[in-house]
């Protein structure tokens, strides 16, 4: 294998530099972990078009930067009320990072109830690092993980989220803050949920900007849902328009546990969001869905890997996007069920409208069903607005433009009013509406 | 009001109307009638300013205005009203937001006053119950679910809410039992007057039993082959299109 080694060598210089300074450093099993991470990563190079979960995606544009680890970022002066725009709500539990480094003085963690824990990564303990470090439960080609191997040998920072039995925390904010330098920087955020059993929390995690630049997030989530827990799980993906944005998060789902996830991207020039879901016992649930909108020549790609172990599992996969521009949305979800994994209910559905002759669609399902009693449905469908029911509007006196975005909007709204928490409805609804006002670009 | 002077019109690469006339003075309503294939939808959709509905030859002047030089939206907004012969399902757009959003974009070019919600709701209540109509109906989506004969219920009472000074129905009675056809036609007549127009496109003479025409055309191949009072409409309930077309044709 040819591995493009002038992509990779910097990387491997910088973990060198950093390995000593890095947060766990000196516990051997840990540095024996980031070792062999690195050295993965080494040989692997970033994934290219020939490893198949990346097949849609082209990396190239990253690889040619070369973007810096710090271990200790200089720290911009920055104020609370900045950050007022880009909070769930004015009183929600917030954790602030700034690129990629936690700020406490940012931060509101105040009134954290009892029985939940909600720390930095400088404060985890050892527990903490081992669930952290642990490799997603999901099967994947090692090479298709390339970039979840550099996180684990540059985490630095992330939060750590921790609910004790029957704790309830609802809802918490990771808002990660990039403000780009004049040398490209690299952020490997690397977050920890763990819900013990019957608890139940909401995280919202929002990356946004303040700046113009390139820079790298690369940002790996942890979860694990105990039984009868459950987790809401919102993200929105809103980086700045040079910036790369790639993130791999592991859930792992014991019995009765549930998972909700929603996810807005509409951010960076490539963004990645990749989930692995193991519905490790039975019974458990596992709903995602989310919206893409993409202009200009944004490539966001959302990839899904759902495994049904155990039987009785419920699985649903529900994503939309609108590309204008010469942008590119990519969906890719593959359902796994294992031979003893009977009654099982998966389903999967990437709808795509394009605004444009020069925005592009992928979407691929991917089925490997081996028990015989289950209910597994897929459809997806790529293509421009509905005619009829424009000229239906415009046909009322509403102007082309405005029946445009009123179709958009009513695509992007059968999703969103599905979220059940009222703060993150309006949240999303305002991140989404937003990127309409900016026209529909077609 | 409307005036149509040898109307050439051609869907995706094939002439379907050849050279039609027609004047619909203010104050009159017509009945457009004719066997099926005869060009009425073309007719009604051309009107609307449907994409794929070319005009290869002739002129269609609405209140002296060339008409086939608007988009769709203009037309309305100048006062073309057409009801679909089949209503469009929407959705995610709930009735309500569809059509404020359009009652403000037409009072928004006549120069009035956009309606606030307050007063959006207030007037649509009052179309509603006329129409008897439910209520919920507003937050549901534009026709989804919606029965034919609720289709056909919304589309006059849009007509109602847009205030047109032309309104094209389209095979409106089409579908309707006997309660739900005389509030359409009722819709209809409420309408009438001076300054107004109506065209009412039908296969059947049982609407006019209820919205009585001025004038009544027969359309046939493309092509207007005889007009005349109400009493046509009788004729052709009884006699069928036959022997008119046969004799149009020779």
């Amino acid at each position: 294998m040819s591995v493009d080694i002038t992509s990779i060598d910097p990387y491997i210089r910088q973990f060198a530099v950093a390995r000593s300074l890095l947060p766990g450093a000196g516990f051997a099993w840990l540095d024996a972990k980031r070792d062999a991470a690195i050295k993965r990563f080494g040989s692997n190079g970033f994934p290219t078009a020939k490893v198949e979960a990346w097949k849609f995606t082209n990396l190239n544009p990253l690889t040619q930067t070369t973007f810096h680890n710090v271990v200790v970022p200089s720290q911009p002066a920055l104020t609370k009320a900045a950050l007022a725009p880009y909070r769930l709500t004015p009183d929600c539990h917030l954790v602030v990072f700034v690129n990629g480094q936690f700020r406490p003085d940012l931060s509101a963690l105040d009134h954290v109830p009892d029985g939940t824990r909600v720390v930095g990564l400088g404060d985890a303990d050892e527990d903490d690092l081992h669930a952290l470090i642990a490799p997603p439960s999901v099967a994947a080609d090692s090479r298709a993980r390339s970039l979840l191997d550099l996180n684990t040998a540059f985490m630095n920072d992330g939060a750590v989220v921790h609910l004790g039995r029957g704790a309830v925390l609802d809802p918490v904010q990771l808002l990660f803050v990039a403000i780009p330098d004049s040398a490209p920087l690299a952020f490997q955020p690397r977050n920890l949920i763990r819900a013990e059993a019957g608890s139940s929390a909401t995280v919202l995690e929002t990356y946004v900007s303040l700046g113009v630049g390139a820079y790298w997030t690369n940002v790996v989530t942890q979860i694990a849902i105990a039984p009868n827990a459950i987790l809401r799980h919102y993200k929105l993906q809103a980086e700045g328009g040079s910036a790369f944005h790639v993130a791999a998060t592991s859930v792992r789902l014991e019995r009765q546990a549930a998972y909700r996830m929603f996810a807005v991207s509409l951010g960076a020039e490539l963004g990645r969001n990749e989930f692995d879901i193991d519905l490790a016992a039975t019974d458990a649930t596992a709903r995602l869905a989310g919206v893409t909108l993409a202009c200009d020549a944004q490539h966001l790609d959302t990839t899904i890997r759902i495994d049904h172990s155990k039987p009785r599992g419920t699985s649903s996969q529900e994503f939309r996007s609108v590309v204008a521009g010469h942008a590119h949305a990519v969906f890719q979800g593959r359902i796994r069920v294992a031979p003893d994994a009977q009654k099982t209910d998966a389903r999967q559905s990437s709808r795509n409208l394009l605004l444009s002759a020069a925005a592009a669609a992928d979407t691929k399902p991917e089925l490997e069903i081996l028990a015989d009693d289950v209910k597994c449905s897929h459809g997806a469908t790529v293509g421009d607005l509905d005619r009829d029911a424009l000229f239906y509007l415009q046909a009322r006196g509403v102007d082309e433009a405005d029946a445009r975005s009123i179709l958009i909007d009513a695509f992007l709204n059968e999703l969103i009013e599905g979220i059940g928490g009222q703060a993150a409805r309006a949240y999303f609804r305002r991140a989404c509406d937003s990127w309409l006002a900016k026209g529909s670009r077609p | 009001m409307l005036n149509i002077e040898d109307l050439h019109v051609e869907v995706d690469g094939k002439e379907i109307l050849h050279g039609l006339d027609l004047r619909v003075p203010p104050g009159e309503v017509h009945a457009m009638m004719g066997p099926n294939g005869s060009g009425k939808s073309t007719l009604a959709y051309t009107l609307a300013g449907r994409e794929g509905y070319a005009v290869t030859r002739g002129r269609v002047l609405f209140q002296g205005q060339d008409l086939t030089a608007m988009k769709p939206e203009e037309r309305a907004q100048e006062g073309v009203f057409l009801a679909f012969q089949y209503p469009v399902e929407i959705p995610g757009v709930s009735n309500a937001n569809f059509l404020k959003s359009a009652v403000n974009a037409v009072r928004r070019h006549r120069g009035q006053p956009e309606l606030d919600a307050i007063e959006f709701l207030k007037l649509a209540r009052q179309r509603l119950k006329l129409l008897n109509m439910d209520e919920a109906s507003l937050s549901r989506p534009v026709n989804v679910g919606f029965s034919g004969g609720e289709k056909k219920r919304n589309e006059i009472f849009q007509m109602w809410m847009l205030d047109p000074r032309l309104a094209i129905l389209d095979e409106t009675d089409s579908g309707l039992d006997i309660d739900a056809l005389k509030i359409v036609a009722e819709g209809v007549n409420a309408l009438r007057g001076p300054g107004r127009a109506t065209l009412l496109i039908t296969h059947y003479q049982r609407l006019l039993d209820y919205v009585v025409p001025d004038k009544v055309h027969v359309l046939a191949a493309g092509r207007i082959i005889k007009s005349g009072d109400k009493e046509l409409a009788l004729e052709l309930e009884a006699k069928g299109y036959a022997d008119l077309v046969k004799a149009a044709a020779t």
